[in-house]
């Protein structure tokens, strides 16, 4: 396998005086697609949250392209290539479709590569919505948005929180289709996913989180069900 | 003949709140900072410029363009030094900072320059007036509200369409996702409250000039400011100026009704619009 684009080491993270992880390894090389999978509260987003800066680990404890980058704020990190589909969207109230784009254009790694075009082309509907103010889109129009912000921004590396919550099932394939279409264009990707066939499809390797700890991880094609269910419940004895 | 008269030097007075104003319309109707020491950063500047005019004789617009660089490093300051520790969504603590720090502010000044009340000498453009049709109309007013129109939408354009602006409203609108989006939130705000300051010293030059400037008298800038912004509509910059001739024009016709009630007439069309139309004329929602 190639190094690593991101790699965590033993990443311990904490909301004040509560423990979310406990030593979390994790890895992700160039273009590679991979899913975190677990129930909630097992430490997905955390993880997410404490590889874009949002929470402070330690330094060593997050590292891009070998470089130790734990605890850098979120806005070095997108200048260093990790872009971020938070969880909630977290499009910004009160802009047009357009300018919610701009700003990640604005504040790009780099130029080229995604254009706005090009996320027009990926997600047809918000051209039509260009210039409508973003709280008034429905749900999946506000995640594509929220994609296409990200992708604005050039990541190599673009995290994706729960992308597929609370969207009708037609409307999270269409969101599907395009992470697929994303992860052709060579960008490597985090899915945080609660839906665990969609998990398994959409990614070459998963992790299975659970209570801060990562339980089990693998190629997505060649993991079976049943230990799923057991990495992402606990041991069968403790379920029953 | 008279309310034509008030009609036009409110809106004359109005030119000058609206350069109170359109600082107040940045901070606390975009980013949603509540800055108290607004007044008196205003009345500081012009007591800067008044003292460096009196020691080294420079005009009306040399002071000028001094102020307006200093405010800038003010309102930097600032923001780096107190603001960029009270920001959030919540308005409050960046109040209780400020209204400790506009007390000291005040007390600092009155300690400096006495309570004495003090003017800038604006040289023959003081007094130069024109005539229309039977109405008298001052140079300086003029240039007040000519110079407050083309900061308004200089101001206007760059929230809109700049990099700058757009920065400035995304960041209040989210902060952390703003810097999920690669925007340094802090940054953002130092540059707009260094814009917001940089403003008060026109306000400061022309509030000297035309009138008087003493240590207590910022408070009642601060007030018109907010009231300019609110009756205008939070988040609009030209709101802010709409607002700001709103306030000088009940003013000035308020003064024409009773000489003592002029005041109070524009905090009574403030007290109207917010029962009226709370979110302001250009507010939307």
């Amino acid at each position: 396998m190639n190094a690593p684009l991101l790699s965590a080491h033993g990443l311990v993270a904490r909301y004040g005086d509560f423990q979310a992880l406990y030593g979390v390894d994790f890895e992700i090389a160039p273009g590679e697609v991979v899913a975190l999978i677990g129930a909630n509260g097992a430490g997905k987003s955390t993880l997410l949250k404490s590889i874009m800066g949002l929470l402070r680990v330690a330094p060593e404890m997050v590292r891009l392209d070998g470089r130790p980058v734990g605890g850098a704020k979120p806005y070095t990190m997108v200048a260093s290539g990790v872009a971020i589909v938070p969880e909630g969207r977290r499009l910004f109230t009160g802009m047009t479709v357009e300018d919610n784009l701009r700003v990640a254009i604005d504040h790009a790694r780099t130029r080229g590569g995604w254009t706005l075009e090009k996320v027009f082309l990926l997600f047809p509907v918000l051209k039509e919505k260009q210039f409508v103010r973003v709280q008034l889109l429905s749900g999946g129009q506000q995640q594509m948005v929220a994609i296409g912000r990200a992708l604005l921004n050039q990541p190599r590396l673009l995290l994706c929180d729960e992308i597929s919550l609370g969207l009708a099932p037609k409307v999270v394939r269409e969101i599907y289709q395009s992470i697929a279409s994303i992860a052709q264009s060579g960008t490597a990707i985090v899915l945080v996913e609660q839906d665990v066939g969609l998990a398994q499809s959409a990614s070459g390797r998963l992790y299975c989180m659970l209570e801060g700890r990562i339980t089990l991880t693998g190629r997505s094609s060649a993991i079976q069900r049943a230990a799923i269910g057991e990495a992402y419940f606990g041991a069968p004895r403790a379920v029953a | 003949m008279q309310w034509l008269d008030g009609l036009v030097q409110g809106v004359l007075l109005g030119g000058l709140y609206a350069q109170y104003a359109l600082g107040m319309a940045l901070m606390f109707g975009v980013m949603r900072i509540v800055n108290v020491t607004h007044g008196d950063l205003m009345i500081l500047l012009g007591l800067v410029g008044i003292s460096l005019a009196a020691r080294f004789g420079l005009g009306p617009w040399s002071v000028l363009v001094i102020l307006v660089a200093l405010g800038a490093a003010i309102g930097l300051l600032l923001q780096r030094v107190i603001l960029n520790r009270v920001v959030g969504s919540d308005p409050l603590p960046s109040l209780i900072a400020t209204f400790g720090l506009s007390i000291a502010l005040q007390n600092a000044m009155l300690e400096i320059w006495s309570a004495d009340t003090r003017s800038l000498d604006g040289g023959a453009i003081a007094q130069a007036s024109f005539q229309v049709g039977p109405m008298f109309v001052g140079v300086l007013p003029v240039i007040v509200l000519i110079t407050a129109t083309v900061l308004t939408g200089g101001l206007d354009t760059a929230v809109r369409y700049t990099r700058f602006g757009r920065a400035l409203r995304a960041a209040a609108a989210d902060v952390d996702a703003a810097a999920m989006t690669g925007i340094n939130p802090k940054n953002v705000y130092a540059a707009a409250t260094a814009i917001a300051v940089a403003i008060l010293g026109f306000a400061a030059v022309f509030q000297s000039i035309r009138a008087t400037v003493s240590p207590a008298d910022g408070p009642f800038q601060l007030i018109y400011a907010f009231e300019a912004v609110i009756i205008g509509g939070m988040g609009s910059i030209w709101g802010a100026f709409l607002g700001a001739m709103v306030l000088g024009v009940s003013q000035s016709v308020g003064f024409r009704i009773n000489p003592g009630f002029g005041v109070l007439a524009g905090h009574l069309v403030f007290l109207i619009v917010l029962a009226v139309r709370p979110q302001g004329i250009l507010g939307k929602e």
